[in-house]
């Protein structure tokens, strides 16, 4: 042990057993779980693009975007990942913020409930939601605003948790204390004293929740809705290298506007943050 | 429990009074207030002071309007705020812990409340100006709260609080987080501030050295109950209970036999006088409670008590004594007086000073 890259020791801190194991191992182990996931990944572009006799071809893409259901079914995916991500946000703002300020001996209670949906099998979701929703007017049931709303509860074990560590990784309670006390309505404390600083949970709970959207199959069909998941599967019936060609045209869709993300908030720290709450809580006085 | 005595002078300073009136709170398991009532002076600084869990910091928050009494009322001049909303009262909180706005610079943490009370851009940055140059970070304007060290934070979040322009300043242990040097220094300055600004203030602390250093008055609390209310001075050397009494200072319980009222004859003592207490009839044995300064030492010849240890503080010399009986007795003396007697020598302890309390000794 003594023997092993000092260097590691000092900067670790001690750490664990697996930094102590040094560098080389470190790489090799990163190598392996890259390639878990590259290879597979390789091999399909690899395949989506073979045409006859081994030659190279676009023809799977290109007959992809020639099929108008291909678009229709991307955006009506789109369409339910957005109204699901806003009303999952509007739900899970309200209540965690009011979990950890005024009951926050249930905090744990809370998570536990959101968890429910991975334990409960989906169908049971599925019919669960729809029940509660039976008498509702048509604008919701049996139209993709049920899909909707299914997901919210699908996507709440990833949602809730990501959101409730964000919050508790600030001292909302004194937070909001000091907001309070310097005259401050709900409203304006959380768009300009809470949020901002919830930014990382609010933004992962959202990409989380809309992955899940582009690629959840089961509830879709069950429903009868050709999302673009369900769409995924109709083509691998038919085509074999369109099918793979798709999935990594879904795949690409959930990177780019996540590395979009990412790109966008971690350069807004610090620099003109500032200058934004000034004008943010200018034009909401002025409203 | 003593009458709340009031302050025999106006103390001229401008600011609101503000009464509590028999505040009580009752949580599931816990009684954190029981009919707290007390009056604060226009611009005066009142200390809470009691031990942690003793409901400070629920009778602070209730002023504050971010809690509410079960019973009981607030008034702030002389107006029942009682079931006013926090954001409504305009009054200025520093929190124990640190409760900047993280994605705020500091100037924009000092503005925010004037934002909210949509203020002119022109008329904020010149408070906050004048606020930060009050506590004395004006180059600190553009930085976040995490490039700030405890103290300055604290700070800020005192400017935060005056911006406003509050009707009363309230501070839940501002200083409990820093360390030592810095918590004096700003101690002072709050003090100088809450002066110059003539506002009534509540300060909240456990730490009995601050609270004599800082008050007009301290309100001493225990259990949820107000105590003492008194100025530092009769806090310390007339304490109304027993609780007072060992909590503001060190006190040493010594056994002792009435003499006539106002006298006790204490064991290897020698006579004590005495004023606060219940009548007893002489003859009584008591229980003396008389602080370390009151008590003094001489070389003695023959066996009696004998010093333990001491320590140099300074300007006095701390000499733990003890008695025949094996009791611990602590004497702070003059440094030369201490001078006088050796370690492990015989010594006779005599009183130099009264007595805090008397009180019948337990069977
Ligand atoms: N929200 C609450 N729920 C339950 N008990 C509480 C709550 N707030 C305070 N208490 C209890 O009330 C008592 C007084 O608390 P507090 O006012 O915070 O004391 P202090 O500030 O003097 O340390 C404590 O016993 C505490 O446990
Ligand atoms: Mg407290």
């Amino acid at each position: 042990m003594a023997t092993v890259t000092p260097d590691l020791q000092r900067a670790g801190g001690g750490g664990s057993n697996v930094l102590r194991l040094g560098k080389p191992f470190r790489y090799s182990v990163l190598t392996l779980v890259g390639a878990f996931f590259i290879i597979p990944i390789l091999a399909s572009a690899r395949f989506s693009f073979l045409g006859n006799n081994n030659s190279f071809t676009f023809s799977a893409y290109t007959q992809l975007f020639g099929t108008p259901q291909f678009w229709s079914t991307l955006w009506l995916s789109v369409k339910v990942g957005v109204g699901t991500v806003a009303l999952t946000l509007a739900l899970l703002i309200p209540t965690v913020i009011f979990v950890h300020v005024r009951l926050p001996r249930l905090r744990r209670l809370f998570e536990s409930v959101s968890l429910l949906p991975l334990v409960i099998p989906s169908v049971v979701v599925t019919l669960g939601v729809i029940t509660s929703f039976r008498n509702l007017p048509n604008i919701i049931y049996g139209t993709p605003v049920i899909l909707a709303l299914e997901y919210v509860v699908l996507a709440l074990p990833y949602s809730y948790r990501t959101f409730d560590s964000a919050v508790q990784s600030i001292d909302l309670k004194t937070l909001v204390d000091a907001g309070q006390s310097l005259g401050a309505g709900w409203i304006k404390l959380l768009r300009f004293a809470i949020l901002p600083n919830l930014r990382s949970g609010l933004l992962g709970a959202s990409i989380l929740t809309f992955a899940f959207c582009l690629g959840e199959f089961a509830v879709a069909s069950l429903l009868s809705f050709t999302t673009f998941p369900v769409f995924l599967v109709q083509v691998g019936r038919l085509e074999a290298s369109q099918a793979v060609a798709l999935s990594l045209i879904a795949l690409i869709f959930t990177w780019i506007p996540l590395a979009l993300v990412m790109i966008v908030f971690s350069q807004r720290r610090g620099g003109r943050r500032g200058a934004g709450v000034e004008a943010a809580i200018e034009s909401a006085v002025a409203e | 429990m003593s009458e709340t005595k009031e302050a025999a002078i106006d103390l001229g300073r401008g600011g609101v009074e503000v009464e509590l009136r028999g505040l009580s709170r009752y949580f599931k398991e816990t009684t954190a207030l029981k009919s707290l009532s007390m009056r604060a002076q226009p611009g005066e600084l009142v200390v809470l002071l009691g031990p942690s869990g003793c409901g400070k910091t629920t009778a602070l928050r209730m002023l504050a309007g971010l809690d509410a009494p079960d019973e009981g009322n607030i008034l702030i001049g002389g107006k029942d705020v009682t079931s006013l909303p926090a954001a409504k009262r305009n009054i200025g909180m520093v929190f124990q812990s640190y409760s900047l706005f993280p994605n705020m610079t500091t100037r924009e943490n000092v503005e925010f409340g004037l934002r909210v009370r949509g203020q002119k851009a022109k008329e904020r940055s010149e408070r906050s100006k004048e606020m930060l140059s009050l506590v004395g970070l004006t180059s600190m304007a553009d930085r976040f709260p995490h490039q700030l060290s405890g103290g300055q934070q604290q700070r800020v979040a005192l400017a935060r609080a005056l911006a406003i322009k509050p009707q009363l300043l309230l501070l839940d242990e501002p200083l409990s987080a820093l360390d030592a040097k810095v918590r004096a220094q700003l101690r002072e300055e709050i003090r100088r501030i809450q002066l110059e600004l003539g506002i009534t203030t509540f300060f909240v602390t456990h730490d009995q050295e601050e609270a004599l250093a800082l008050a007009d008055r301290i309100a001493v609390m225990h259990q949820g109950r107000l105590e003492q209310l008194d100025t530092p001075l009769a806090v310390y050397s007339s304490p109304a209970t027993e609780f007072v009494a060992e909590f503001v200072g060190t006190v040493n319980r010594l056994r002792g036999v009435v003499v006539d009222t106002g006298t006790v004859d204490v064991e290897m003592v020698g006579k004590v006088a005495y004023r606060s207490g219940p009548a007893l009839s002489p003859g009584t044995r008591v229980q003396v409670l008389i602080r370390p300064e009151s008590l003094g030492v001489t070389p003695a010849s023959q066996e009696g008590s004998e010093v333990l240890s001491r320590s140099f503080l300074g300007a006095s010399t701390k000499l733990s004594v003890r008695n025949p009986s094996g009791d611990a007795i602590v004497v702070e003396v003059s440094v030369a007086e201490a001078a006088g007697v050796a370690d492990s020598a015989a010594v006779q302890l005599f009183a130099r000073g009264e007595a805090l309390l008397v009180r019948p000794a337990l069977p």
